[in-house]
């Protein structure tokens, strides 16, 4: 504690003094404030535009708790302990108080009262102003989006600010699903329901009586994570694949399933118990290396690439080599060698 | 002799950049070295490779530097000068309900990248819990994705390697479509309008000269990617559509992509028959063979024939 108090000192110390207060600490693993996710130590430019951002964020609020700071801007505390010293001898010559940066952590507090310099942020560059436009747009086009004129006004203030103020050319198109707006108002409802969801893993339909924990797009679906009474615990239901919905009357605790909807969320969607397949794949098959989360790739001198991605079933594995054609192969496991042979036949029964 | 300090790196661009901008004058890097005493090297050429570093890291982070050439007294000595308005956001007095709003609806559609939390940022609003409701992850961490978009809003064209082969491209938009980034832009080597993966660019990206070109009127982004279905039917194969019979299990996925519209007749089972796209065979067989056993071709007997003609390719491999 006695480092994070250090910085008060310097509304009486002279500047090399203070110098010694700075000293860099190399980050371990932590996320970059610009989420540039590097190991190392931070560079002078990252750690200068850093700064640029959090200290007119500071000064507007003037006293937050530093661990809330850390979070929001996704930084050790270490690091913006540190940083904060820096700025906080950083100023104009002859480096009296009033001509300091007015930023202090005093117990647990960071506490920025007096905007001197830098007190206001860079311009939106071009690429962030399309981002929050984006953003935005996406958000509003979503079922049951607020229509708050508030957010109405923000996003006309934001549209005049962009250097195309009347088309944003950066657009998120997002799945459609009519099943979506039903699913939204039984988690805001907290009411149970009674899917009847197409299991492509194994190829048939059950019966699942589900309490929504969170409904979210990724890659170009809809899925809602829901207590499952089936599995008896959290699973992902990719929505598209629900075939029909019932509200069963009942309601459920919304908070406690919310929490464990957030901690599954962490959970890789592949975990190391899922079986490890390596494909090789060439040509028009070359889309399996980008379609899929892929534990390793590696490119061959002919061209080939042997991808290794985590499998949920032999059906699952099935389906991509029977669309992968002619320019997918299995490696290994040696038991799947054969699978898109056998899958083709089966198929072809249909065709008699 | 005075005290040799040491000084990093980013306490020195700090202290340049408050310097810069408080002075109403420019300054030479003479008078910034008096100023800064001690910060830059004693040895001239090591100070100006030092303060050419700083310079070109605070343009890179947004800040324009101006430089003067000075007359009188200095004739010829270069002066340096920062302008507050020119780099600070000072445009939109947001009102805290709309600053509430806005971190609401980046916490329902997140983008996976840090331009729209350093939007945020700047803006004065933060991060906020998701609430309920439904959420968003689009991932925005592509590496070229910064200077695709600087050249869009500065109609400045780009070069790539694309499909090996050297583009020049007028950016004209972006689209985040199923996990992946589609550039839209006139190419210059196929003289044409045409669509980019960005994953699959193969080089670099640099950006041109800008203000080259001029975005199309009215040109609409999402409809200038092909989605799955328009794929299927951008193709010449003779016969333009197939009716395909689909299991119950399906038929609401297949609904929802093709329309009620597609739907020929439907089965007492609950399965239906689909009349959709199959100009493009390639696309065609990769939606088809999703479905594995739940789908079947009917007619024509030509495109059955083909299907058939494929699994018995596949079986034969062993």
């Amino acid at each position: 504690m006695a480092k994070k108090r250090a910085t008060k000192a310097k509304k009486s110390a002279k500047k090399p003094a203070k110098k010694r207060a700075t000293a860099t600490k190399p980050a371990a693993s932590t996320t970059r404030t610009r989420a540039t996710k590097r190991r190392g130590p931070r560079s002078a430019s990252e750690r200068v535009a850093g700064l640029l951002l959090i200290l007119p964020w500071l000064m507007k609020r003037k006293r937050v708790r530093l661990p809330e700071v850390a979070r929001q801007f996704r930084m050790s505390e270490e690091d913006l302990v540190a940083d904060l010293q820096m700025a906080a001898v950083c100023g104009v010559p002859p480096y009296t108080p009033d001509a300091l940066v007015d930023v202090f952590v005093d117990d647990g507090w960071v506490i920025a009262e007096i905007p001197t310099l830098f007190s206001r942020p860079l311009r939106l560059t071009s690429a962030e102003m399309y981002a929050i436009v984006a953003m935005v747009d996406a958000a509003q086009r979503l079922p049951g989006a607020s229509k708050r004129t508030a957010l109405t006004s923000a996003v006309a203030k934001l549209r005049r600010l962009t250097p195309d103020s009347d088309d944003n050319p950066v657009k998120i198109d997002l799945p459609d699903d009519p099943l979506l707006e039903e699913l939204q108002r039984s988690q805001q409802e907290s009411l149970e329901l009674r899917i009847a969801y197409f299991n492509p893993a194994r190829s048939d339909v059950s019966m699942r009586t589900i309490r929504v924990g969170k409904i979210f797009s990724e890659r170009g679906h809809w899925y809602v994570l829901a207590d499952d009474d089936k599995s008896g615990a959290m699973r992902n239901f990719r929505v598209d694949r629900i075939q029909s919905i019932v509200r069963t009357g009942k309601t459920y605790d919304q908070v406690d399933v919310a929490r464990r909807a957030e901690s599954e969320a962490d959970r890789e969607w592949f975990g190391d118990t899922l079986e490890s397949v390596t494909l090789r794949v060439r040509d028009d098959a070359s889309w399996i290396a980008e379609a899929y989360p892929t534990v390793s790739r590696v490119k061959n001198r002919d061209g080939s690439v042997d991808v290794t991605l985590r499998i949920g079933s032999e059906h699952w594995l099935a389906r991509l080599l029977l669309r992968g054609g002619g320019n997918v192969e299995v490696i290994e496991p040696a038991k799947y060698k054969r699978l898109q042979a056998t899958t083709a036949t089966e198929v072809r029964a249909k065709y008699v | 002799m005075t005290k040799k300090v040491k000084i990093n790196a980013a306490e020195r661009m700090l202290n340049l950049l408050a310097l810069l901008s408080v002075r109403n004058q420019p300054i030479t890097l003479k008078r910034i070295r008096q100023e800064l005493a001690g910060q830059y090297s004693e040895d001239p050429d090591a100070a100006r490779a030092q303060f050419e570093r700083d310079k070109s890291d605070l343009r890179e982070l947004g800040i324009p530097i101006e430089t003067v050439v000075l007359g009188g007294d200095q004739a010829g000595e270069t002066a340096y000068k920062v302008t507050r308005n020119n780099y600070e956001f000072t445009d939109a007095n947001f009102t805290p309900q709309e600053i509430e709003a806005l971190q609401i609806a980046a916490a329902t559609v997140r983008l996976a990248a840090s331009e729209s939390e350093v939007a945020l940022w700047k803006l004065g609003a933060e991060r906020v819990r998701p609430s309920l409701g439904a959420r968003v992850t689009i991932g925005f961490s592509d590496p070229h994705l910064d200077v695709i978009l600087a050249a869009i809003s500065k109609r400045a064209p780009l070069s790539f390697t694309y499909k090996g082969d050297d583009r020049v491209v007028d950016a004209y938009g972006m689209l985040a479509r199923k996990g992946f980034w589609y550039l839209v832009g006139h190419d210059h080597l196929r003289k044409a309008q045409r669509v980019f993966r960005v994953d699959r660019i193969e080089s670099e990206v640099k950006m041109g000269k800008p203000n080259a070109y001029k975005i199309p009127k009215g040109l609409n982004i999402a409809k200038a990617v092909p989605n799955d279905r328009q794929m299927m039917a951008a193709g010449d194969y003779e016969h333009p559509t197939a009716k395909v019979r689909v299991d119950s299990s399906l038929v609401r996925g297949v609904t929802r992509e093709f329309g009620r519209e597609a739907i020929v007749s439907e089965g007492a089972d609950g399965s239906a028959v689909f009349e959709v796209p199959c100009s493009n065979t390639y696309a065609f067989r990769l939606w088809l063979f999703a479905m594995v056993d739940k789908a079947e071709v009917i007619e024509p007997q030509e495109v059955r024939d083909n299907v058939v003609r494929w699994l018995d390719e596949l079986a034969e491999r062993a």
